[in-house]
């Protein structure tokens, strides 16, 4: 390989007498490093760099525990328009991607319990789910109609229309017996609300 | 790697007897053991995904190629330490052109996981930032097609560069652009991840859930980024300590523990399918359905 390499002088015969498994390669012997005289601990980079990684995660644990205690104002108005918006455009789609294979996304559901993954994977199902358009449309008559009727105050719609199958918010169940869904561990749910949507739709169905 | 990255394990043991910071050997066994946990929980993950149908998805193909990567990782750590048995029982030559050929081969499969590993990680944090913040567009903008296009890109970026830093290992750009591309990734993908955490803690403000919820967000993104960062930034100190200090004692005295770094790269690789693939209740459910059937038969 390299020629800055420094090969021993030493003999290269690998020892097998000290053990079955000498990792050990014979490539290398730098000069002898002297220790006399150190003014810290030998091994003092060791532990500044592990104390150092060790409060840097705790400080970054910190940081995000904080963050849900406090926050940006002013993010949330600028996020509350642009979901809106978000939630306007979804409601105009209503009829195309809602739930083309209504039984695989109720297998997802009650798998995952991820409302989002659900959509997603109803988004992907679409071409193989013709047959199934008119129980979407059903579903989605049904659940435009609750959202139209409990349509108040802009913000209790907000709400409403978030408890469905909105793309960026994801479900969770927080009176689940599964309970402990985690925030952004599966692909990507980021647990918000309380009831998944598909359970009160079929409520609204059946 | 051990040739370009552990000068002080001389093999008489006079280089041990030389400082007073003997370098710290770990049984071979503690390393086959998890080497072989690592690639046989990775096999799994792949087998799980490419066996069921419903789990073709971008999301999966990002966590395919994370599994890969890691399994690579621990095949080379097998590979290696068969070869040393076969140095050692005088099988294969101490400093033969052939030996030489082989180790730089492990080494840049070594280079080639870990590079694949940085950017399997940053694909999948991407893929969720996209996920959740354009997610009417998702399925227009990440498909299957492109995922497997992206990762091809990758994946030979990877190989070319695996193959270029073994064959310039010791130019001084090299290491450091192997040691800065650690951090770089970091910090991108902390920032994708925090940005994403705190849409959902301005959502969960809104409908008022509790703060629990938001809690185990952050002992979540802890983890993810926690484990990253533990199992990887000892051994990228390790090799940017060997490049500018060799001969500072206390240099010498970190680069002692070079097969503990060692060792928590192959725990990474161990632990990475229970944070990432495993968290998936579609990806659990294809696993427990496969164990079943087998045992079925």
């Amino acid at each position: 390989m390299s020629a800055q390499r420094l090969i021993s002088n030493r003999t290269s015969q690998p020892s097998a007498a000290n053990s079955d498994y000498t990792w050990e390669y014979e490539y290398y012997e730098i000069g002898p490093v002297s220790f006399e005289g150190l003014k810290a601990h030998k091994y003092s980079i060791v532990i500044g760099f592990w104390v150092g990684l060790a409060v840097f995660v705790i400080f970054m644990f910190f940081v995000l525990t904080l963050l849900t205690k406090t926050g940006a104002p002013h993010q949330d108005n600028a996020e509350s328009s642009e979901k809106r918006f978000r939630m306007n455009s979804f409601v105009s789609d209503f009829g195309k991607p809602l739930e083309p294979d209504k039984v695989f996304c109720r297998q997802i559901n009650e798998e995952s319990r991820s409302l989002f993954h659900c959509y997603i994977s109803e988004v992907e199902h679409l071409d193989r789910a013709k047959a199934c358009h008119q129980t979407t449309a059903v579903d989605s008559d049904v659940q435009l109609q609750e959202a139209i009727r409990s349509s108040g105050q802009p913000e209790e719609e907000l709400n409403r229309l978030m408890k469905f199958d909105i793309p960026n918010f994801v479900n969770t169940d927080q009176s689940s017996s599964f309970g402990e869904d985690d925030l952004l561990i599966s692909e990507p749910p980021i647990l918000l609300e309380n009831k998944p949507v598909s359970q009160s739709s079929r409520k609204d169905l059946g | 790697m051990k040739h370009i990255v552990s000068p002080y394990e001389g093999s008489n043991g006079s280089a041990r007897n030389r400082s007073d910071c003997p370098p710290v050997d770990l049984p071979g066994e503690v390393f086959f053991a998890i080497s072989v946990a690592g690639v046989l929980e990775n096999l799994l993950v792949l087998l799980a995904v490419l066996k069921n149908r419903n789990l073709q998805a971008p999301m999966f193909c990002f966590i395919c190629s994370l599994a890969v990567s890691d399994m690579l990782g621990s095949l080379y750590k097998i590979l290696e330490g068969v070869f040393i048995l076969f140095r050692n029982m005088g099988y294969v030559k101490p400093r033969g052109r052939f030996e030489t050929t082989v180790d730089d081969v492990f080494d840049s499969m070594f280079v080639l996981s870990l590079l694949g590993s940085i950017f399997s990680l940053s694909a999948i944090a991407v893929d969720r930032y996209i996920t959740i913040f354009h997610a009417l567009q998702y399925h227009r903008i990440v498909t299957v097609r492109r995922a497997v296009a992206t990762l091809a890109v990758v994946w030979s970026f990877c190989a070319a560069s695996g193959v270029a830093m073994v064959l310039f290992s010791h130019r001084v750009p090299t290491v450091l652009t192997f040691t800065l591309l650690f951090p770089l990734m970091l910090a991108f993908v902390l920032c994708l991840y925090t940005h994403m955490f705190l849409l959902a803690r301005s959502h969960a403000r809104k409908i008022a859930t509790l703060p629990r919820a938001n809690l185990k967000g952050a002992i979540t993104l802890t983890i993810l980024l926690g484990v990253f960062i533990c199992c990887w930034a000892p051994f990228v100190l390790h090799v940017l300590l060997m490049t500018f200090c060799p001969n500072n004692p206390y240099c010498v005295c970190y680069m002692s523990l070079f097969q503990i770094n060692g060792m928590l790269i192959m725990c990474n690789a161990v632990i990475d399918p229970f944070i990432y693939a495993f968290r998936s209740p579609e990806l659990r459910d294809a696993f427990k359905r496969m164990v079943f059937l087998s045992r079925g038969q």
